[in-house]
């Protein structure tokens, strides 16, 4: 127990030093003592409670070079920047879209690192595997780790691989993190990681300090005035998620005109370089009400999101819990209004559809790679095309893992029955997400019970400002969210500019 | 507004002879042998890639606005192909043509490689910004590897201190800016992104300055080309910045550059197609492309001079650019890439298409 104790201390010692925290976040200890004792840990922690610090700190009291398996680039990125932000100058990534000469200058300085962020699928060369063998790995961590689960939302087959690599990189302990997952996804994640006698720290879904409000609605035109009833007098920065482009920048005009916000839109159709724009806007609170799609948010590190707004609602409990869990990270009040008519009922059907290739375009792809008139060996370039072709992004992914799975002796093919299956039983499982959604919206009890329950949890205790259903005196939660001081965004002269870039103010030019 | 002046003005310039789409295509700069040598055909080529970001839905809704307003009028059945109703005409002879086309977007010498280098600037901008304010963490706003990997480059060749980059950066800058007009150096330079000054998107922009986004967008470009075309000019007087141009110069595309260089060999059209595994008529394309950018001492070998003379009487005759009623006209005499050859030719020797409003 002296040596927990100890280890405790160290870690408290760093939290403070190195990322300037008080306190520990519930949960956190608990992992991060089993995690330096080298034991394997799997803990579940809802968006936002702090998951990334489990890791982290211990990469300061270990030796060797902590691994962190990552599915999403965006997500990866915003990771290394955080860490970056704290002064952390080793620390690197490795993905499909670096520059070769870049990938090779990481590799050839791994033993200098402290954390590596690496996809999935690099962990698939040979050459990187290699270069890991050599150095010493402390903790190998899974984040995301329900993806390695095939009843998981988003299954990934490259996660399946990695209890193979584990052991090829000589089973260093592994944390496998992930925010929400049902017993059913655990063990599938504890045996596909092949754990042994892991410490499972389960933290509730539950996000006390988000009030949640869901209002029904008589038709959009009510639903319009409502969500204006609403931002006259909420709190900001805020975040409008919209089911669509369209609206996402009609709402961002509406509100800027009627009400003299800062707004923006953000949404997958813009230019990349002006939604990296926008999200540094948001990020140094030069906007304070952002209309977007789901496209926004995610690796989002800001901790003062006051107002999660669903015009549209989620297409599971998932998304939602994902999407208000952005509020408060600080552990300030926020709250999170979802505004529905049934007309939005018939959108999330067609989003799940969109979710996979048509049965034509699955026969087809499958058909063309036997041919040679398609091929994998460029993945960017794989998905591109297909989503020229009208194929959205998740459908891409899709053909592009299941055919990238295909066993040397047999054609691409053999694999539409297979394909077919996994679809068909992927679109059962969101299906019944979608339902679980609606059936949330419906209920008339407290809405907290209501998504603790899907989680199998129960409400241990009910927070002040909980809920519609339970009650919810607005004007005495508005006073007790933060208010934030603006900062005005606005058009320079060049002169201007020029000196606010490089601070060069006090300086004339030569 | 801007944004109408500019439309009807490439209406004009158009004459019906192109869809809606070429216009469109113009603007956004697309990369096909058709859009390219239409900027030259019509005499538009200061406009190609100009307005880079621009939507097709946005454009489309211009365009109807347009319509809707009786500015232009359709010459065909679908309603692709306009020309200037009186109206039309009438607001754009008092649109002043130095606002309608600023002196800087004329520089079309780089414009290959004005998307890279616009791309290079802003990043070691950002990082630079970042780096004198002593921050190594950032979200970069370009992340493309090889755009990353140059700006690395240049930036560990820079001066050896963050403060003297600093300097460095601010103060080639400034000497740029002083050399152009205000509107274009304010345009440009609210593009930019630093550290905890957050560059606007054009719509951003537009709303803040008050103009439509295509003449932000105008702006912003002639002001680039202005940048870009002194960085060339006198390297000496921006050291630092002008490296972010070293490499090629050139306003050949690479592929045709690499199809240049075969032909310099003594290769054939057919030749060079099959050792660079392309289609003939892309290598046609290519040679048109050379064409018009007067790189064409090779041309003889593929278009008599009698033969040029020929579609070209033929193509003043009807009043057209069009391909197809020359062929119709000629028939098997000459082939389409000999039409293409010739009107790519007579587009910069300044032959002008006159074309009579009709209806």
């Amino acid at each position: 127990m002296s040596s927990n104790q100890s280890f405790l201390k160290q870690a408290q010692t760093i939290l403070k030093e190195q990322f300037g925290h008080e306190q520990f976040r519930p949960g956190q200890e608990e992992i991060i003592v089993n995690v330096l004792n080298g034991r394997d840990v799997f803990a579940m922690m809802p968006t936002g409670s702090g998951k990334s610090l489990c890791y982290q700190i211990p990469g300061y009291l270990l030796q060797g070079t902590v691994l962190i398996i990552s599915p999403l680039l965006s997500l990866m990125e915003d990771q290394v920047h955080a860490l970056r932000l704290t002064g952390e100058k080793n620390v690197r990534a490795l993905n499909g879209l670096m520059h070769p000469f870049e990938r090779s200058r990481v590799l050839q300085n791994l033993r200098s690192l402290r954390f590596l962020y690496l996809s999935p699928e690099m962990l698939r060369a040979q050459t990187v595997i290699k270069a890991l063998s050599k150095i010493t790995i402390s903790l190998f961590v899974v984040d995301e780790a329900h993806c390695v689960s095939q009843w998981g939302h988003d299954f990934r087959p490259d996660y399946m691989h990695l209890a193979d690599i584990r052991e090829q990189l000589g089973q260093p302990p592994c944390l496998a993190v992930t925010a929400t997952a049902d017993e059913h996804v655990r063990d599938d994640v504890v045996r596909s990681l092949n754990l042994t006698h892991p410490a499972q720290i389960i933290m509730s879904v539950d996000r006390e300090n988000i009030a949640i409000i869901v209002q029904k609605t008589a038709n959009q035109k009510e639903k319009t005035e409502q969500l204006f009833h609403l931002l006259e007098k909420a709190p900001y920065p805020g975040i409008i998620y919209c089911a669509s482009r369209d609206w996402t920048e009609r709402l961002a005009e509406q509100a800027k005109q009627k009400l003299g916000l800062r707004t923006a839109f953000y949404h997958g159709g813009m230019d990349s370089i002006d939604r990296r724009k926008i999200q540094n806007q948001f990020l140094d609170n030069q906007i304070d009400l952002l209309c977007c799609t789901n496209a926004f948010g995610m690796g989002i590190n800001k901790q003062d999101i006051r107002l999660i707004v669903h015009f549209h609602f989620p297409s599971s409990m998932n998304a939602y819990l994902q999407e208000i869990g952005r509020a408060s990270r600080d552990g300030k009040q926020g709250l999170a209004v979802l505004f529905y008519t049934k007309s939005d009922e018939q959108l999330p059907e067609g989003f799940i559809d969109g979710n996979f290739p048509s049965d034509e375009m699955l026969h087809r792809v499958l058909l063309q790679l036997d041919q040679g008139t398609r091929s994998l060996a460029d993945k960017n370039e794989f998905m591109s095309v297909l989503m020229e072709e009208g194929v959205s992004e998740t459908a891409a992914r899709f053909l592009f893992e299941h055919a990238s799975e295909k066993p040397i002796q047999q054609t691409y093919s053999s694999l539409l029955d297979p394909c077919r299956m996994r679809i068909k039983e992927r679109v059962a499982v969101q299906v019944n997400d979608l339902s679980i959604m609606k059936n949330y919206l419906a209920t008339s009890s407290c809405r907290r019970k209501f998504y603790l329950r899907v989680y199998h949890e129960k409400l241990q205790e009910k927070p002040a400002y909980c809920c519609d259903r339970c009650g919810i005196p607005l004007s005495e939660l508005m006073q007790r969210i933060p208010k934030k001081k603006r900062t005005e965004l606005r058009l320079m002269d060049w002169k201007q500019k020029l000196a606010a870039l490089f601070q060069e103010s006090g300086r004339s030019p030569l | 507004m801007y944004q109408d002046a500019l439309l009807l003005y490439l209406v004009q310039k158009f004459c019906g002879e192109r869809t809606c789409s070429g216009i469109y295509h113009l603007l956004k700069g697309k990369k096909s042998s058709q859009s390219v040598q239409d900027s030259y055909l019509f005499h538009v080529a200061p406009f190609f890639h100009s307005c880079s970001e621009l939507s097709r839905s946005c454009f489309d809704a211009r365009i109807e606005h347009l319509q809707r307003a009786q500015l232009i009028k359709p010459i065909d059945a679908e309603c692709t192909r306009f020309v200037l109703t009186e109206d039309g005409v009438k607001l754009l002879d008092v649109f002043p043509e130095n606002r309608l086309i600023p002196d800087g977007l004329k520089i079309i010498d780089q414009i290959n490689e004005e998307g890279r280098f616009w791309l290079k600037l802003q990043l070691l901008v950002q990082t630079v910004s970042a780096l004198c304010q002593g921050q190594s963490a950032f979200l970069p706003v370009v992340r493309q590897p090889e755009i990353s990997e140059h700006v690395r480059r240049l930036i560990l060749s820079g001066p050896p201190t963050r403060d003297q980059l600093g300097r460095i950066v601010f103060n080639e800058l400034y000497q740029l800016f002083l050399t152009m007009p205000d509107d274009e150096a304010n345009s440009l330079s609210a593009l930019l992104s630093g550290w905890k000054a957050s560059g606007l998107t054009l719509d951003q922009m537009a709303e803040a300055s008050r103009r439509d986004a295509l003449e932000c967008s105008i702006l912003f470009k002639s002001a680039l080309r202005r940048m870009m075309n002194l960085f060339v000019g006198s390297p000496d007087q921006f050291p630092f910045l002008s490296r972010l141009l070293i490499g090629r110069q050139s306003s050949l595309s690479k592929t045709a550059e690499t199809t240049r260089k075969l032909l310099q060999t003594g290769l054939t059209l057919h030749d060079i197609a099959s050792k660079r595994h392309l289609a003939v008529s892309t290598i046609e394309d290519h040679l048109v492309e050379l064409t018009l950018k007067k790189v064409n001492h090779w041309l003889s070998d593929y278009l008599s001079t009698a033969c040029e003379q020929q579609i070209m009487n033929v193509a003043d005759h009807l009043k057209t650019r069009q391909l197809k009623p020359i062929k119709n006209h000629l028939g098997e005499r000459v082939s389409y890439f000999q039409i293409r050859l010739a009107l790519a030719k007579n587009a910069v020797s300044g032959r002008k298409v006159v074309r009579i409003n009709e209806q």
